[in-house]
């Protein structure tokens, strides 16, 4: 099964590798490989959710396809191949005013599919070692897609990325060896295997394993933008070509926090259960402080956005710290919510990059009138971001703000106090940029198919998964959570 | 007590006969890694025999302090060799050995070489004392911790009893022996004024900070000035040798034993002489604000060494 | 496999060494005597898992040695030199938050700190001496490399700086526990790449824009000029 992913993977690397003569040709040619190899990925997830047993092992139990991986790369999937039909319009504009060189197509396209070979092989490992390894790879591609925009700021933020990024995964390796030689000493062969680790994980010395975690907890939450690791996060996601961010934004992020989840879901079996808790609860109310607090004096779109993210990250760790099977549930629903109302917002704010060539809010004027589309893009994303019912995010912010007041009511009068904060930072800048007007006329951007389809996908996405939550994917979550021995 | 008095005799005079050898080794040496053949290795012993038979010429402004200055130097430091038992080590008497006592000693004659500096009214003097006092002032309280961190590592403070200690230990290199006597090597190249402290064989004065307070002796005093200096040098290699590689150092006194003492203690010198050679070779003299970094190097290996002994 | 007392030592004698050259990193200036001390300390670190080697017997040990010699003593430091060269920078005399005396300062209470926690939660594993020895250096020249890193500016110091954490992991790893070879295997492939990424990402910001994305742009060119 696996190897169908390899092989596909690597077959349409190598149709890009094959030389084409014409430059414009080149890119839809680059693209539709991109196109299909997401399609693929897509439907052999899909097949692996029904058809294989789960979990099963690889690999000499190295790789392991299981509920919460699959509920993962499906994701990743659908967001690659949304992004995929995004890029073919984005790329060709950008190709067209020069920001990206025709000769480094080849190269994002290989390193954009490389990304999402090594992302989904990320999520199907078992052994954390390997884990580790291909988060480093997923570090080094998304920098190297990050710095094909020919700036120089563009490499700056790819430099603090990969330097904030691996200084902390190396952290995370300390760790690692830690946790291994505390396995080898309580059971006699050292493991680093996820299923070893949940069933070894009651005869683990608790105050060594909250030691070990720590260190673990530092990479991951490096990877996944939680203050204060997360300096990295706002110039990458806001000097990246949007649809570079989209990837960073979605699926990156999720790895990191896919992570936490696992390792958290070993330490539940444990007697330091609680103090992990703590910690994972306290990194979370820091990290929504700080992200709520930095959201207010933004210009820049996109690193609004990106603040966004980081706030939603800390808020998937207050979930996933209180530790209750129905706060878990929510933390699933909610990473697929944010996904996708994360993606439409970068897809939108994209579109208005290239009408106004600039991110910043006092530059974009008559948006209804020059880009009607992106325009309720950011609208509805906004909302749907900051928890307005009819939307995803919505029910689980609830849920969870809910299983939060159970553990402790002044911590959730904190958080409501900084969603207010959040809330508010949204609704002033879109209502001072909205009216904005400008006395010359600009001319409008015409928006190509293949940019527009992405978004209005999501509006329709977004609304049916926050009106109706169909029954197959409650099942699929409780399975999940149930799996994780909650 | 006889004991005692032979062996301040034939440590002292060992000392005195052995530091110009050392002086003239360093500088052969870095007249090698310079391509030249340099001055002939008993040249110091040469020039402290000229300057025995020339006059002492003393300028109209001095007062008695330049006069007394060159004896009262002589006598701290060859009272100081008294502490570092250099071929054998004898049983220790009153208070002498006292590794403080060692340091303020040496720090006495630099105070009055200080003082002497400025008495003649010259500004290249007081410029030298100023200079002197400035990076006295940082490196002794390394000097203080590099002590502390030594007598905590051999678990007395007489000179005596860790030079027997370090004598009774098997090991080949201790470790943490090791990572002192790195300090100590510092400390050595600070307080022997050579490069990259200050450059011993410059003749531009505003680049001195030791030479300058010796510009105003002359004949037998400047003798004296000289032989204290190589003498100090001489008994901080000393304790470096002996604390590290104190192979051949015997606790007790025989003819036979003294000897190859002599003979180990010559050959351990040269190689020091001729790694201080080869150091000041390789670097350019610093300037005076970036001398403080040193004395930190010297300063982290000392604490590390304490907090290693404190690991055991 | 040999059991002498003596290889503890020469084992102790190889961390003073290693702390020497890991506050030298901290404090020089001069970029090429930066890389030599880099090389020296990787030296000394295969050394000790020659000596590690010898103590067990673990044929993992040795070929860690000669990928550490191989990659760390030699590649990296041609790899960087290379990259100085084209970059025509001799010395980093900029330093940022910490002058060299107080990130010697800072450099001394983080091993204090180090050994405090370490010596609190350690002992656990396994009592011996040189176990907690290696660990406590190991996460200490990890921790002065992250000095480095926040300390200066330019960015082939920065590398320099985490090249220095990777090897105090890789004390730390030879001490603690030995994971299974191809995970070493696979591990130092990735650092690896990395440092390529960063040299070249590094060069980028030096260069004009133009020279840099068509080094970019095909790799085995860069290596060829």
């Amino acid at each position: 099964m696996l190897w169908a992913y390899v092989i596909s993977g690597l077959g349409i690397m190598g149709f890009m590798l094959m030389r084409f003569s014409r430059s414009e040709k080149r890119a839809d040619y680059l693209n539709t490989l991109a196109i299909i190899h997401s399609a693929i990925y897509l439907i052999l997830s899909v097949i692996a959710l029904i058809k294989i047993q789960q979990p099963s092992y690889f690999f000499s139990r190295y790789l392991m396809i299981d509920r919460l991986s699959v509920y993962e790369v499906l994701i990743s999937c659908v967001i690659f191949l949304l992004s995929s039909f995004y890029a073919r319009g984005y790329v060709r504009r950008l190709v067209h005013s020069g920001e990206i060189e025709v000769r480094e197509l080849t190269l994002f396209y290989a390193a954009y599919n490389l990304l999402l070979l090594v992302i989904v092989f990320a999520f199907y490992c078992n052994n954390l070692a390997f884990f580790w390894i291909l988060l480093e790879l997923t570090t080094i591609l998304s920098a190297v897609l990050i710095v094909t925009l020919n700036a120089k700021e563009n490499i700056v933020a790819a430099l603090k990325y990969v330097f904030t990024a691996s200084t902390a995964m190396l952290f995370s390796i300390i760790g690692l060896i830690i946790l291994f030689a505390l396995t080898r000493h309580a059971t006699g062969t050292g493991t680093l295997n996820w299923d070893t680790l949940m069933q070894q994980a009651g005869t683990l010395s608790p105050r060594l394993f909250t030691f070990a975690f720590i260190f673990i907890f530092i990479g991951f939450a490096a990877k996944a933008g939680i203050v204060p690791f997360h300096t990295w996060l706002p110039q990458a996601h806001a000097k990246a070509p949007s649809v570079i961010s989209v990837l960073l934004s979605a699926v990156l992020l999720n790895i990191g926090i896919y992570g936490v989840l696992r390792l958290y879901a070993v330490a539940h079996k444990t007697t330091a259960w609680h103090t992990v808790s703590l910690i994972l609860i306290g990194f979370g109310v820091l990290t929504i402080i700080i992200a709520a607090l930095s959201m207010l004096p933004r210009g820049n779109v996109k690193k609004l956005i990106a603040f966004s993210s980081i706030e939603h990250m800390g808020f998937l760790l207050v979930g996933i710290g209180l530790g209750t099977p129905l706060a878990l549930f929510w933390v699933l629903f909610h990473t697929l919510a944010h996904a996708l109302v994360k993606t439409q917002l970068f897809f939108s704010a994209g579109i208005l990059h290239q009408q106004y060539h600039s991110n910043q809010f006092e530059d974009m004027k008559d948006v209804f009138a020059l880009q009607p589309l992106a325009a309720w893009g950011l609208i509805i994303g906004s909302m749907a971001i900051i928890g307005v019912p009819l939307f995803p995010v919505f029910l689980s912010k609830l849920n969870i703000l809910t299983q939060l007041a159970d553990y402790s009511l002044p911590v959730m009068f904190v958080l409501l106090v900084c969603f207010l904060i959040v809330a508010a930072a949204f609704a002033a800048i879109l209502i001072r940029t909205i009216p904005q007007s400008s006395e010359s006329k600009l001319e409008p951007y015409h928006v190509s198919l293949s940019m527009q389809l992405p978004i209005v996908i999501l509006f329709a996405g977004i609304v049916l998964i926050g009106v109706y939550f169909p029954a197959g994917l409650h099942d699929m979550l409780m399975g999940i959570v149930r799996s994780l021995g909650f | 007590m006889l004991s005692f008095l032979i062996y301040a005799l034939v440590n002292t005079v060992f000392v005195i006969l052995i530091s110009p050898l050392f002086v003239s080794l360093i500088k052969k040496v870095k007249a090698y890694m310079q391509g030249r053949e340099g001055p002939p290795l008993l040249q110091t012993y040469y020039l402290l025999g000229k300057l025995l038979k020339k006059e002492t010429v003393y300028s109209g402004n001095t007062s008695l302090i330049i006069r007394i200055t060159p004896y009262v130097n002589v006598v701290c430091v060859i009272a100081a060799s008294l502490f570092v038992p250099v071929i054998y080590i004898p049983m220790s008497v009153g208070g002498i050995g006292n590794i403080i006592l060692f340091l303020y000693l040496l720090v006495c004659a630099k105070f009055f070489m200080a003082l002497a500096g400025l008495d003649a009214g010259s500004t290249f003097g007081g410029m030298g004392s100023s200079r002197e006092m400035t990076v006295s002032a940082v490196i002794e309280p390394v000097i203080i911790i590099v002590f502390a961190a030594l007598s905590l590592l051999l678990k007395t403070t007489n000179l005596y009893q860790m030079f027997a200690i370090s004598l009774k230990s098997s090991l080949f290199i201790n470790p943490s022996t090791l990572l002192i006597s790195l300090s100590l090597f510092i400390i050595l190249i600070v307080e022997s004024a050579r490069i990259p402290v200050d450059n011993p064989e410059t003749h531009l004065e505003l680049t001195m900070i030791h030479e300058a307070m010796l510009l105003e002796y002359s004949g037998p005093d400047l003798a004296m000035m000289e032989i204290s200096h190589a003498i100090k040098q001489t008994l901080l290699m000393a304790v470096l040798i002996n604390v590290l590689i104190p192979w051949g150092l015997t606790a007790t006194p025989g003819v036979l034993s003294v000897s190859i003492s002599v003979i180990t203690f010559i050959a351990k010198g040269a190689v020091l002489a001729i790694v201080v050679g080869v150091f000041e070779s390789l670097f350019a003299k610093s300037r005076l604000f970036r001398l403080p970094n040193l004395f930190m190097l010297a300063f982290f290996f000392s604490f590390s060494t304490i907090l290693f002994e404190l690991l055991r | 496999m040999i059991n002498l007392p003596v290889l503890d030592d020469i084992t102790k004698i190889l961390f003073v060494l290693v702390l020497a050259t890991a506050v030298l990193i901290i404090t020089v200036r001069t970029l090429s005597s930066l890389f030599n001390i880099y090389s020296v300390q990787s030296w000394f670190i295969a050394a000790v898992a020659f000596v590690m080697y010898l103590k067990t017997g673990s044929i993992v040990l040795l070929l860690l040695t000669i990928l550490t010699i191989a990659g760390k003593a030699f590649l990296v430091p041609y790899v960087m030199r290379r990259i100085q060269k084209s970059m025509n920078m001799k010395r980093d005399v900029e330093f940022r938050y910490l002058t060299p005396i107080g990130s010697i300062l800072v450099g001394t209470a983080m091993i204090f700190i180090v050994y405090w926690s370490f010596s609190k939660f350690l002992p656990e594993l396994s009592s011996d001496d040189l176990f907690i020895f290696g660990a406590v250096i190991g996460v200490s020249l990890a921790l002065m490399g992250m000095m480095v890193i926040f300390t200066r500016k330019r960015m082939i110091t920065k590398i320099l700086g985490y090249l220095t954490m990777e090897n105090g992991v890789l004390l730390f790893s030879l001490f603690i526990a030995e994971l299974p070879f191809i995970i070493e295997l696979l591990i130092v492939i990735d650092l690896v790449m990395l440092i390529v990424l960063a040299t070249v990402l590094a060069f980028g910001i030096d260069s004009s824009i133009d020279e840099f994305h068509t080094k970019l742009n095909s790799f085995t060119l860069w290596f060829k000029e």
